[in-house]
């Protein structure tokens, strides 16, 4: 709205507004600049605090998220609305059986929501469901095994590995949309994946 | 006596109403600033010698550390950068992007001789081979795990200067997808 370019012909149209008319039309020009200027950048003042807050929020404590894809029904659905909060992933409270969102190993632009199965150390039954035998594995240091609820129909930790826990963003806890799923989220419905539970 | 100490009482709450103010307006544009544009940070180790901390222990570098260069995950060869380490997600490790998704490595003291860096990963070294806890312990790195490009060392004063994305030539990945910066090999 405000360009440099309109800026300058205003003050040009000023200069000549100043010569041609009285003291009366000089101030009130003078005053319409100065609130003009003083408002764009209370405007821009305001909107960079906003921000800063937004992401603060975002970034240390939770947020709102919409989650899209089948992978984790029927705890999640397609286009369910949940709250996520960040706290545990700070202090490292990221237990197994949380539902917590990920940046993709394979994207980084892009999330994903999975279920925790594993910590480091834990021994995780690797295999996927086509494979004749069975193959164990031990998730390593740093990292943690995901899996979507929908065990058909996930792209998940049984595809990529072991996911760094560095790219974990934060814990879904509770959903609130649509309403008539509104609450806790529920445990997972495949019960234990790892012998030995 | 009244009337002076309702002044003084006036004078705190108002003292009070400003230092809340500015602390709700200055920590969170500060605490944004230092995470989304830059922050500095002191190098310890020596697995990037020399290029860092060529004096060991006595004089640690302190480097600037450029968020907003990554924001949208591009590297390119030769970048010194800070990542979440993928062993303990506590620690922030720098090293030098030795391969972009696509190209195939040639490892020093990995598993497989040869390593085709996935989709969405990049390869990693410390430029002081052997001394390093690098890809070639853990493999490659996802992308998501970039923290900043290290652009400057800013402290001490006599080793203050832009850190120059170079890849050494022995370094150079054996096949690439991905055109170089710096001409193909």
């Amino acid at each position: 709205m405000f360009f440099p370019g309109s800026l300058a012909t205003t003050l040009k149209i000023e200069c000549i507004v100043e010569q041609t008319y009285g003291p009366w039309w000089q101030s009130l020009h003078r005053t319409m600049l100065r609130g003009i200027l003083g408002k764009t950048f209370r405007l821009v003042g305001y909107t960079i605090q906003y921000a800063c807050i937004a992401h603060c929020a975002f970034e240390y404590v939770g947020g709102v998220v919409m989650c899209s894809g089948p992978s984790m029904e029927p705890t999640i659905q397609n286009s369910d609305i949940v709250c996520a909060e960040n706290l545990s992933r700070h202090f490292y409270g990221i237990q197994r059986g949380d539902i917590v969102i990920a940046k993709s190993p394979s994207d980084p632009k892009s999330n994903i929501c999975k279920r925790v199965i594993g910590l480091e150390g834990d021994k995780i039954l690797t295999s996927r469901p086509s494979d004749f035998f069975k193959s164990h594995n031990y998730v390593p240091t740093g990292h943690v095994w995901l899996e979507g609820d929908n065990l058909q129909n996930s792209t998940d930790s049984r595809y990529y590995g072991p996911v760094p826990y560095g790219l974990i963003r934060g814990r879904i806890f509770f959903k609130i949309w649509p309403l008539s799923d509104f609450g806790f989220l529920r445990d997972s419905p495949n019960g234990h994946r790892s012998p030995g539970d | 006596m009244t009337a002076g100490m309702a002044q003084s009482q006036g004078w705190v709450t108002r003292y009070f109403k400003a230092f809340c103010k500015g602390f709700f307006v200055a920590v969170p544009v500060a605490v944004t600033f230092l995470d989304r544009v830059a922050c500095v940070a002191r190098v310890e180790g020596a697995s990037m010698q020399p290029s860092l901390n060529p004096g060991g222990s006595q004089s640690s570098d302190v480097v600037l550390l450029n968020h907003w260069k990554v924001r949208k995950f591009e590297v390119q060869r030769g970048d010194i950068v800070s990542l979440v380490s993928p062993k303990n997600p506590e620690q922030k490790i720098i090293k030098r992007v030795i391969a972009l998704e696509g190209d195939i490595v040639k490892t020093i003291g990995h598993k497989n001789r040869y390593v085709k860096v996935p989709r969405g990963h990049i390869w990693v070294e410390g430029d002081h081979h052997g001394h390093s806890f690098d890809s070639n312990s853990f493999g490659p790195v996802s992308l998501g795990l970039l923290h900043a490009h290290a652009t400057h060392i800013l402290w001490p004063p006599e080793r203050w200067q832009k850190l120059e994305s170079v890849l050494p030539p022995e370094r150079l990945p054996v096949q690439s997808e991905k055109e170089s910066l710096h001409g193909s090999p």
